[in-house]
């Protein structure tokens, strides 16, 4: 192998041993990085190094490393998930560094998601959204054959745009809100836009947006910021349908 | 070790309804009194609890991750199989479960692979109810598309991520049960061990990974649906968390853990660039309908790819297996490439890919017919080698990527430990020594939605408990070899971290017990494990304490398991003198090079019985017998 | 008596968004109606007067202050409300932060143009409304927009109006999900639009400043002549 291209960086990480810890910066110098590495392979080898010298590594999470759990989420020289447009950070590679360069890696900083330790945060308010409503209340082997109910083509499309959330949170750590609109958009979208979510519409928009304001996240402004950083590509004609539901609910509702 | 399957007597097609007909029922009212404990939250777990959770069972599911939405199940991309014979064009359920047991070499039992095959049509109504956004054509009616091993178009999708769209309408289903009550989610919790009390599988010792404190929950039934280990050699398209403690733990504690050996692994992954690189990334194998895939003819031909001459190029796949070219079976396809670059012809910085070419039918359809297709991956490769797929072949390498071994289950899913079941790709599984495309997802929502809510009550409703709780002695008991085991492990503070043993472990795997296997590479493998053990417990970095976060800590409790079960596995591979699916073993092969299975000696799911610390396993046998399919040789030529 | 759903309007975070942007709307509404009467000014003195005289005299006009006050303390407590738990929930701490493609400057601006349009406002009502009108509208108006001070402000606030409405009017319409593939291109354009019609507010008081309508009276003599 050519180790002619590797290079060297600095990484500053968020370093903070518990929730109720005071955290701080803390500079790391990164040795011999090849620019074919991703992002928490940089990482990974800073943390062997730790290790053999009997500290503390750094806590990050991350799972399938192919950007489709979710669980990875970091904010790289302040950019939610890292530089590259609709990824997710353990996509990034180091190739998008070059020598010499100071690179700060924050947690989500959402007071929805609280701090672990380390860079690791605690999503599980996403999973009491969900809870609330997002999904439809079928029982195991109730079903009718899958082609009594026909779907128009452009809606499961769209459904499935909606679907494809990965339930990262990039949305709340980016909103200047910390606003999971874009998240619960995304799933009460899905749903409504499908005939098989059609009958409990009403009051899944209603739970679902009392269960998100209850996880005290904040406000939409419009904004934005979400749509952008999202690593899925979903869009904020997700919120604007989440927002008629919910008002369409309440107006006519019996609830 | 007792191995009766419980298949139900009569016609293959009469045995799952007669089975549920003669099965014992749980009063509606006396459902919430049982606990049921579920181990992981993939399609299988979730789709366990749920369906569970609808019954009125009192269910609790735990999962490592921080949500049950991230289970592995998450990634699989390419689709579903059912026999539901939309296309018209010829299917049915006797057709999905005949491509099922060819495709696993023969070595699946018939009543299971039937039931999946007749489940497998509920489990697409199902899934559309709960919102699961399939692929339609435009008549709004459901889509289709075709995959490996079979010449029906029967694989059900959501775009490339269908893994993600039914993981996530099994958790949904689970959330709803969440809210309901009747499922309670514990995430961030390992499972550490099994806790026995009168020869029944009770409860389980978790460790809390945000705390690190150890926590008992006591149970009527264990349910493990923990995945597969193709980790175990470190390089693998699953995630970082994937594991085989769970399936060790019950190991130990008295359940048989079949065809250990029987490990698949995929052609069309991207290379690894070095040393770091931390997991490995599948491709569709899709790609393989417009791919072709070369390497040069001669050795160490290191010009680039397109100053290679059309006459100096050796399309071998297509040379050796001319009726399939490029789409011969997974297993093929992988050693093929692995012998070439054997032979020095492998390709790229690290001669350990071979090229995938899309040159030709760019040339036949066009750069934006082939974007249309399959844009996304060529973005995916750019995007991780940096190098651009529609002008420059791609490189690609085969890679660990599923494994049809597990824990040994009856047709009710109950492993040999009463009380203790195995669902998804945790138990040995109705792939035989093989799995199709399409079909892993498949079985895991099978196993959840409608075996287990259906087999359980037959456990429960059968037998009478004698009260347990957490506080019981055995659970005590547990608890503390847990926290011996963890002590030990902090103890050592030597000097080589838990991901170099593993990727030492990985190292031995993958090239002494990987794509092809001989007697004298095993018996290599089966020396180094337990040098590399025995390292591992007197040398391993081990920084921090087990009463917080520790992921360090974590990862070592994996690798400790993966250090014993390699070589069981290896065992496996030794005993198993035959090929057959996906094991190859490079002594028993047919003149021309291609595997021969070996019924007459074979024909048998090989089941190990842990025996205790440092004894040898015994191998037992569960004979398989093929009542309604041929058995034939598998011809791709 | 079911009152959830009034109930809901102010407790969910979109129930109290829909407020602002339905308040919103309205009063963007009302500017741009307003916007057309102050074009009156250039039909002449006569025209002008009369148009006022005719409002004062309207017996529903009283009604339609008041109601215009309530929209206007709807839309300023609603946002205030939001604004307040936006500030307690925002993400804090990031040691660096950059804004990734959604932000506009009129987006992270609200609250400032909002405040500033309030002082302006104020400062509006007190030198126009609650002030002596034996003079006649037009001379008053007339004669505040060749003060260079009153034109200041009077361009500020128009400014601060546009601003304020670049990125209002387009949120509006997405707070009450009126959003389409096809349609919400021309919204935003719209939305530009309207932003920049309020400009019409600073060229009337720049057009007085600069004596326009004088030369313009010079030239209508001339010819006349």
């Amino acid at each position: 192998m050519n180790n002619s291209k590797h290079f060297n960086v600095t990484i500053r990480v968020w370093r903070q041993s518990g929730p109720d810890e005071q955290g701080r910066m803390v500079p790391y110098e990164v040795k011999d990085i090849s620019p074919d590495m991703s992002f928490l392979e940089m990482i990974d080898v800073l943390n062997e190094n730790l290790i053999k010298k009997n500290e503390q590594p750094i806590t990050v999470e991350s799972d399938c490393r192919e950007g489709i759990c979710g669980c990875c989420g970091l904010v790289v020289n302040g950019e939610v998930h890292g530089p590259d447009e609709h990824s997710t950070v353990c996509q990034l590679h180091m190739r998008r560094f070059k020598d010499g360069d100071i690179i700060t890696v924050e947690p989500w900083r959402v007071r929805s998601f609280p701090i672990i330790k380390d860079l690791a945060v605690d999503r599980s308010a996403l999973d009491r959204i969900i809870q609330a409503g997002g999904y439809i209340s079928v029982n195991t082997g109730a079903a009718p054959d899958a082609n009594s109910i026909p779907v128009n083509k452009d809606n499961a499309e769209e459904a499935m745009d909606s679907a494809a959330c990965i339930g990262c949170g990039a949305c709340v750590a980016a909103c200047p809100n910390g606003a999971a609109m874009l998240f619960t958009g995304a799933k009460i979208s899905q749903l409504a836009l499908l005939p098989q979510g059609e009958p409990e519409k009403q009051t899944r928009a209603l739970n679902m947006v009392a269960a998100m304001d209850c996880e005290k996240f904040g406000n939409c402004s419009n904004e934005y910021e979400c749509e952008a950083v999202c690593p899925k590509d979903i869009k904020v004609s997700n919120i604007a349908r989440m927002n008629r539901e919910f008002m369409l609910a309440n107006l006519f509702s019996k609830h | 070790m007792k191995l009766d399957a419980q298949i139900p007597s009569g016609p293959i097609e009469k045995k799952w309804d007669s089975h549920k007909f003669n099965t014992k029922l749980v009063n509606p009212n006396n459902k919430r009194k049982f606990d049921i404990l579920v181990v992981g939250t993939g399609l299988a777990g979730a789709s366990a609890a749920a369906s569970l959770g609808e019954l009125g069972y009192n269910v609790k599911v735990f999962c490592l991750q921080d949500t049950p939405r991230r289970a592995h199940s998450i990634a699989a991309q390419g689709g579903i199989n059912a026999a539901k014979n939309y296309p018209n064009d010829g299917d049915s359920v006797w057709r999905l479960f005949h491509d099922t047991i060819k495709g696993g070499d023969y070595r699946a039992r018939e009543a299971n692979v039937y039931r999946l095959a007749q489940i497998s049509n509920q489990i697409i109504d199902h899934c559309a109810a709960i919102g699961v956004p399939f692929g339609r054509e435009y008549g709004g009616l459901l889509s289709t598309r075709s995959f490996g091993g079979a010449q029906v178009s029967r694989t059900f999708y959501t775009r490339g991520q269908t893994g993600q769209q039914l993981l996530l309408g099994a958790y949904s289903a689970m959330m709803r049960q969440a809210a309901a009550g009747t499922v309670k989610i514990y995430p961030r919790r390992e499972m550490a061990d099994i806790v026995i009390s009168n020869g029944r599988a009770r409860g389980i010792t978790v460790r809390n990974l945000v705390t690190g404190e150890l926590e008992n929950y006591s149970g009527h039934a264990v349910l493990l649906c923990t995945g597969g280990y193709a980790n175990v050699f470190y390089l693998s398209t699953n995630a970082a968390l994937c594991n085989v403690s769970a399936a060790w733990a019950a190991y130990k504690k008295g359940a048989g853990l079949a065809n250990p050996c029987f490990t698949q692994i995929h052609p069309t992954c991207i290379p690894r660039s070095g040393e770091h690189q931390s997991k490995l990334t599948l491709m569709s194998e899709s790609l393989r309908n417009d791919g072709r895939i070369w390497v040069p003819k001669t050795k160490g031909d290191k010009r680039h790819a397109n100053e290679i001459p059309e006459g100096e190029r050796d399309y071998f796949l297509e040379r050796r297996y001319p009726a399939f070219g490029n789409l011969v079976p997974r297993d093929i396809a992988s050693r093929a490439s692995k012998a070439m670059i054997d032979e020095g012809r492998g390709v790229g910085p690290t001669g350990l890919s071979v090229y995938l070419d899309f040159r030709d039918s760019i040339k036949r359809k066009g750069e934006d017919k082939i974007r249309e297709e399959y844009g996304n991956l060529f973005d995916m490769y750019h995007q991780i080698t940096d190098e651009n797929g529609y002008k420059v072949p791609m490189r690609i390498y085969p890679a660990s990527h599923y494994t049809m071994g597990g824990l040994w289950v009856d047709y009710n899913l109950m492993t040999t430990v009463p009380g203790l079941f195995a669902l998804g790709e945790a138990n040995f599984s109705d792939h035989g020594a093989n799995r199709l495309g399409a079909s892993a997802l498949m079985q895991g929502l099978a196993d959840g939605f409608f075996v287990i809510p259906a087999t359980i009550g037959g456990y429960l409703g059968g037998s009478k408990f004698e009260p347990v709780n957490a506080t019981a002695a055995e659970f005590k008991a547990g608890e503390s070899a847990v926290k011996n085991k963890l002590n030990k492990l902090l103890a050592i503070k030597g000097k080589k971290t838990p991901t170099e043993f593993h990727r030492q472990l990985g190292n031995v795997m993958w090239n002494d017990c990987g794509m092809g296997r001989t007697e004298t590479t095993l018996k290599k493998a089966l020396k180094k494990i337990p040098e590399i053990r025995e390292e591992f417990w007197t040398n391993l970095a081990l920084p921090g304490t087990s009463m917080e976060m520790n992921q360090t800590l974590e990862k070592a409790f994996k690798v400790a398991d993966f250090l014993e079960f390699s070589e069981l596995l290896v065992k496996d591979a030794l005993e198993r003198k035959e090929s057959c699916g996906a094991h190859f073993r490079e002594e028993s092969v047919t003149p021309e090079g291609e595997a021969r299975r070996d019924d007459a000696n074979f024909s048998h799911a090989a089941v190990w019985e842990y025996k205790g610390e440092g004894k040898e396993p015994a191998l037992n046998k569960e004979p398989l017998v093929f009542e309604n399919i041929k058995i034939a040789e598998r011809n791709y030529k | 008596m079911n009152i959830t759903f009034i109930r809901r309007l102010i407790s969910a975070s979109i129930g109290r968004k829909v407020l602002m942007a339905v308040s919103g709307l309205a009063l963007g509404l009302f500017m741009l109606v307003h916007l057309a009467e102050n074009l009156l000014l250039f039909k002449g003195e006569m025209a002008y007067n009369d148009w006022v005289d005719f409002l004062l005299s309207n017996p529903l006009t009283p009604f339609f202050e008041v109601g215009l006050l309530g929209i206007f303390i709807i839309h300023i407590v609603m946002g205030v409300w939001v604004r307040v738990e936006d500030f307690i929930n925002a993400p804090r701490g990031y040691e660096a932060r950059k804004w990734q493609g959604g932000r506009t400057i009129g987006s992270a601006t609200q609250l400032y143009t909002a405040a500033a349009i309030l002082a302006y406002l104020t400062y509006h009502m007190l030198t126009f409304r609650f002030v002596n009108h034996d003079m006649g509208f037009y001379q008053m108006v007339t004669s505040a927009f060749r003060n260079n001070f009153f034109v200041a402000i009077y361009v500020g606030g128009a400014l601060a109006v546009v601003l304020h409405l670049s990125h209002g009017m387009q949120s509006a319409f997405q707070t009450l999900g009126v959003s389409h593939p096809k349609y919400t291109p021309f919204i935003k354009l719209g939305g530009w639009l309207v932003a920049l019609t309020m400009m019409g507010f600073a060229f009337i008081s720049v057009y007085y400043l600069f004596g326009l309508d004088l030369g313009a009276a010079a030239v209508e003599m001339t010819v006349v002549q």
